[in-house]
Formats: C-alpha cells, structure tokens, sequence
C-alpha cells in the first residue's frame, strides 16, 4: 500500500544527515510502530512518507502515486484525501470548541457524522468547551477525533502518549486500536517507548537513520497488557 | 533579563505614529506660538482671517496630538500583551524563581525607547519642514511670521512623550503580569479569560467558525485595521478636498501622514496575525487544506471591519472640512465652499480596494511558508 525506496535526507545542506537508504513497506489495514531511540530518524521518516516533507533522494509510492513526484498542490490534495495525523502535542486550535476542532477534520471529508465521532472518543459532553479547559488526555483524545473524523486511509501518529501520564497514555492507546479496528485504517506510530511495540502488527526498528530489523508480533497485547 | 533591544525594535510602528504626531504637532504649535506674538491687527477682515489660523493650528496640533496619541499608547498596550502571552513560559519560570511582577515590568523600559526615536525624528523632521509651513500659511495683510525657537516645545514634544510612555508601558506591564503562576507556565492563552460555555453557542462550519473567533480572539486587531482604513479613508480624500480649496500644502501632509499611518497600521495588523496564527495554519496544511482556505480563515473575517472604517472615514473627513469651513473660516470672505467630491470618493475607494486585496495577497504568501515542521517538534 505504502512503499518507500531508498530514502535519503539531509538538513544543513547535508551537514546533518538523518536518514541513510531507508527502505520501507507498510501494508493495508497493518498496524507499524517505527521504533527508535529520540534522534533516530522517526519523525523524519513519518514527515517523507506522509508526504509532509520531500526526501532528498528515493520514492514514496502510495498506490501506485508516486507521492514524490507530485507537485506542492497535488501532495496537499493527497493529504486531505488520505491521511490522519496525530501529534505529540496536541495544536488544537485554542479558540475553537472541541466540536470545531473535530470539524477540522470533519469538513475535509464532508462528514456530517462527527458527533458519532465525538462520542467515541467519549468528550461528548465538552463538545462546546475549548481546548485549554480539558485535561492532556482529553486532549489527545480530540486530536484523535480530529483526525478520525477526516476517515482517513492511513493514519500517522508521532509519540501520541508521549505528554501522558501512563494511566491516561494507555486509555488513549486502547481508543486509538479500538478505532482502527472498527474502522479499518492502515496506522503508522512512531514511538521510543519498546513496551508501545508490542501492541503492533508489525514493528520497525531505527537507528542513526537506518532501519536495523523489521519484524511482525506473533500474539499482540491490549494498551492494559504492556509495560510502560 | 528576555526583552531585548530587537524586541523593541519590533515597535517601529508605535515610533512611526509618534513620529507623524510629533512632526505635525512642531510646526503646528511653533506656527501657533509665534502667530500669538503678533498683535496690533486692526482691520477686522483680517483679524478674521488671523483668528481663523489660530484655531485651525489649534485643532490641527490638539487631533494629531491626542489622537495619535492615543493610538501610539493604545499599539504600545498591544505589543507588551503579545510579549507577555508570547513569552509567557519564559516569564512564569522567572515568577516562579522569586521574580516579582514590580522587577519584570521594570524592563519593559525598551518600550519607552521607541517613543523616544519617534518623537526627536518627527521634531526635527518638524523643524526641516518648518519654513514651507510658515510660507504656505502665510496670508496678506497679516504680517511674515518669523519662525522662533520654543524650548516648552521640545520638552513637550520630544522629552515629556518617552517618559509618559515608560510609566504607561510599566504601569500596563506591572498590572499584564499579575497572572496566575500556573496560566503563564501553562502557556493559557491570555486573551481568554475562562468564559463558561456560552449559552448562544452556534454550530458552523470549521472555516466560518476560525474566521468569527480569530476577530474575537484579537479584538485589537479589528480596530487597528479599522483605523488604518480610516486614516487612507479620511486622509486621502481630505488632502486632494485640500489641495482643490488651495491649501496643497497643508493637502499634501495629511495626504502623506495619512498613507503612512494606514500602512503602518495594516502592516502591523497583518504581521501579528501571521505570527499568531503560524501554528494553526501548520496544523491546517498537514490536513490539506488550500491556501485559498488557510488565508480566508486567517484574514476573511477582517474584511466588514476595514469597509466600516473606510466608510466611517469618508464620513469623518466630510464632516470636519465641513465644519473648518463653516464654523472656523465663516467671517472670511473668499473662502471657497467645501462640496462633497464623488468622483474623489470612488478613486480612493477603488484604490483602497485595490491596496487592501494587494495586501492581503502578499502577505498570505507568508503563509504560505509556514512549515509543517512547527507541528512536530
Ligand atoms: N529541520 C531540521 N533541521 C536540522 N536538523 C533536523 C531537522 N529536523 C530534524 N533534524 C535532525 O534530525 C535528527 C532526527 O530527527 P527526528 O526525525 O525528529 O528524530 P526522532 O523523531 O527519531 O526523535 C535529529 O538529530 C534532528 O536534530
Ligand atoms: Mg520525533
């Protein structure tokens, strides 16, 4: 579905070299946590291959469109069409309620249904409270309303429980897989945390800009099962 | 300490205001001044005409003083909010270290310093222009004005303004500050005092609900935008009604005082905009939406306020002419009459239209290159 070839990419005019021949594939419905210590590559990688940001050399292909062939306009419409994303930090819009918020993405996708959406994640009562009136789990869990509501094809979350505590960092995860399960989207999650890796279908290991080991979880745990 | 001098730099705007504010106010009161010392008029036609310089160098002096004032103090409040709710982190961590808020506000002084340019360069621009005022006001029968120095001008004029300012700057400051430890090192955005939900909460659309809370979030943007269409508004149409009542010079000042106060306004408006809009408008591109879109959201909501302040401006600069002519210049004889221009109106409402759209489109291309890596840090 998602094929990456030989991606190379600079910063500094090259003096900063963060990712070396990445090779990538991720599959229809799969599950990937791209795994690595903080400085590895991951959000970098997550940027090229979400088509966020253009690689140096190498090609993004996403059924069969060459994402790094595409002109500025057209990797906009690609991302509108296709992808979700979920941030570390949230970057909900301040001003706008939480219903507005989820209608970021909501209208892209001409979803009238995102009041479902809402209730799902279980904020349907603050619905008409702003952002900085909720709690960082609550929070996350518009963020993930936000970018569910835009029925995206593929999901792209980087370190998503990373400004959580561990107790709401694992009811976000569990809402996010019960989601994708109900839904269907293929997801991408970028983490440090080895213990995240095991709730994955597939989990690809980084390190100094390479991808060192790729490997699919045999039996896969709930957000409740894992360590943190 | 975290202001520096290019922060204060970044009030350039507050020292161009100053600047017209003071460049009008020298010559206008120096004119006044050594208009007064003048006496033994007995011819009662120019007595009138006499009388009638004094009073429109009064008002001239008293609206370009105090309301530009007020505006200059009004941009200064601006910027030392936007510092505050910018650096809000940075000076919670030096609260929270034992600062108190008298030893913060103490280094807004900077502040002060922009005051301080505006006012000495709009005194000796003043002086320079100065001459061509004393020639182009000067009247038959009223005998040559002699241009003399006035040391209360330059007290009051370059000296006085920086100091008011530093005590307003701080006095604002000191009261900005008094925030609660936690809403500054929780960033809360300070423009918002916790509201409960409102109970005449609307649905509307994602785009249509970011352009009405962008213009309620900044509230002062709406009136700098307002005034900056009003100045081009105002003046412009003032300064050329001027120049065809034959006073091109005193036309073509308001016409030049008017267009920089109106870009120095919009520029000003538009820039803080952007910068408080860049995260907002990254998170928008990550999910696809246009430029068309992110610029429509951002600046859109602007557009009914700049129309209300040109129209308020046309208005304003009918019924002052109107009332200089009538009321000031009523026991002068050849005084030509004020008529509404029509034609002046539709040329300066089509260029402002035209400048407004230039403006717009320029700078959403600066939005264009907000990064989408401001979101994943
Ligand atoms: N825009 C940039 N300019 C310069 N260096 C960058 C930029 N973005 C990332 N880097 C560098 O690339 C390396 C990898 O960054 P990143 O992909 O964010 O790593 P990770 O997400 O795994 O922590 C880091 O050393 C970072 O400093
Ligand atoms: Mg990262």
């Amino acid at each position: 579905m998602l094929e990456a070839k030989n991606i190379f990419k600079s910063f500094n005019n090259g003096n900063v070299r963060v990712l070396k021949d990445v090779c990538l594939d991720i599959a229809e419905g799969d599950f990937t946590v791209i795994l690595g210590a903080s400085g590895s590559g991951k959000s970098t990688l997550m940027s090229i291959i979400s088509g966020l940001e253009r690689p140096d050399s190498g090609t993004v292909t996403y059924n069969g469109i060459q994402l790094t062939a595409l002109k500025d306009k057209e990797l906009t419409d690609f991302r509108r069409k296709y992808v979700g994303f979920i941030f570390q930090q949230y970057y909900l819009l301040p001003h706008l309620s939480v219903e507005n918020n989820v209608r970021l993405g909501a209208d892209l996708a001409g979803n009238r249904n995102y009041k479902n959406i809402i209730k799902s994640v279980g904020l349907e009562d603050k619905c008409k409270n702003r952002p900085f009136e909720l709690s960082g789990g609550e929070q996350q869990r518009v963020c993930i309303a936000r970018a569910l509501a835009k029925q995206p094809k593929i999901l792209f979350l980087d370190e998503p429980t990373g400004a959580l505590d561990e107790q709401t960092g694992r009811s976000v995860l569990d809402y996010i897989v019960k989601l994708k399960n109900l839904e269907g989207f293929t997801m991408v999650m970028v983490t440090h945390n080895q213990n995240i890796a095991e709730m994955a279908d597939t989990v690809v290991k980084m390190n100094s800009g390479g991808i060192t080991e790729v490997y699919k979880n045999s039996s896969i745990k709930s957000a409740y099962e894992i360590g943190w | 300490m975290v202001i520096s001098l290019k922060d204060g730099a970044k009030l350039i705007s507050v020292s161009v205001i100053c600047f017209c504010a003071v460049f009008v106010c020298t010559f206008m009161l120096n004119f006044y001044l050594d208009l007064s010392s003048i006496s033994g008029i007995s011819d009662g036609k120019i007595l009138a005409v006499y009388n009638a310089q004094l009073s429109t160098a009064k008002i001239t002096s008293a609206l370009a003083g105090g309301f530009l004032g007020l505006i200059a103090v009004l941009m200064t409040f601006f910027y030392i909010k936007i510092y505050i709710d910018s650096h809000s982190k940075q000076l919670g961590i030096l609260k929270a270290l034992g600062y108190g808020n008298f030893r913060l506000a103490i280094h807004f002084w900077v502040f002060g310093l922009s005051v301080f340019i505006g006012c000495i360069a709009g005194y000796a621009g003043g002086f320079i222009a100065m001459p061509y005022v004393y020639e182009g006001l000067a009247v038959n029968g009223i005998p040559a004005v002699e241009i003399n120095f006035h040391w209360q001008l330059l007290l009051g004029l370059v000296f006085a303004p920086p100091f008011a300012f530093l005590f307003i700057s701080f006095g604002y400051a000191a009261i900005a500050l008094k925030r609660n430890l936690g809403d500054l090192l929780g960033a809360k955005v300070l423009s918002q005092k916790i509201k409960p939900v409102s109970k005449s909460y609307k649905e509307r659309s994602f785009l249509a609900d970011m352009c009405i809370k962008t213009i309620s979030s900044k509230k002062l943007i709406v009136f700098f935008v307002a005034f900056s269409c009003f100045c081009y508004s105002a003046m412009v149409q003032m300064g050329f009604s001027m120049k065809t009542m034959n006073a091109s010079l005193m036309g073509v000042f308001i016409l030049l005082i008017g267009l920089v106060l109106a870009f120095t306004c919009m520029i000003m408006s538009v820039t803080s905009l952007i910068n408080a809009n860049r995260k907002n408008v990254a998170i928008m591109k990550t999910f696809g939406y246009k430029p068309a879109e992110y610029a429509v959201a951002v600046f859109a909501g602007y557009t009914p306020f700049a129309l209300l302040g040109f129209a308020i401006g046309t208005v304003y600069q009918y019924g002052l002419l109107k009332l200089m002519v009538n009321l000031i210049f009523a026991d002068v004889g050849e005084m030509p009459v004020y008529k509404f221009d029509v034609a002046l109106f539709f040329i300066t409402l089509l260029t402002f239209i035209a400048l407004y759209a230039i403006t717009v489109f320029l700078f959403s291309i600066r939005l264009l290159k907000v990064s989408v890596k401001e979101v994943m840090i």
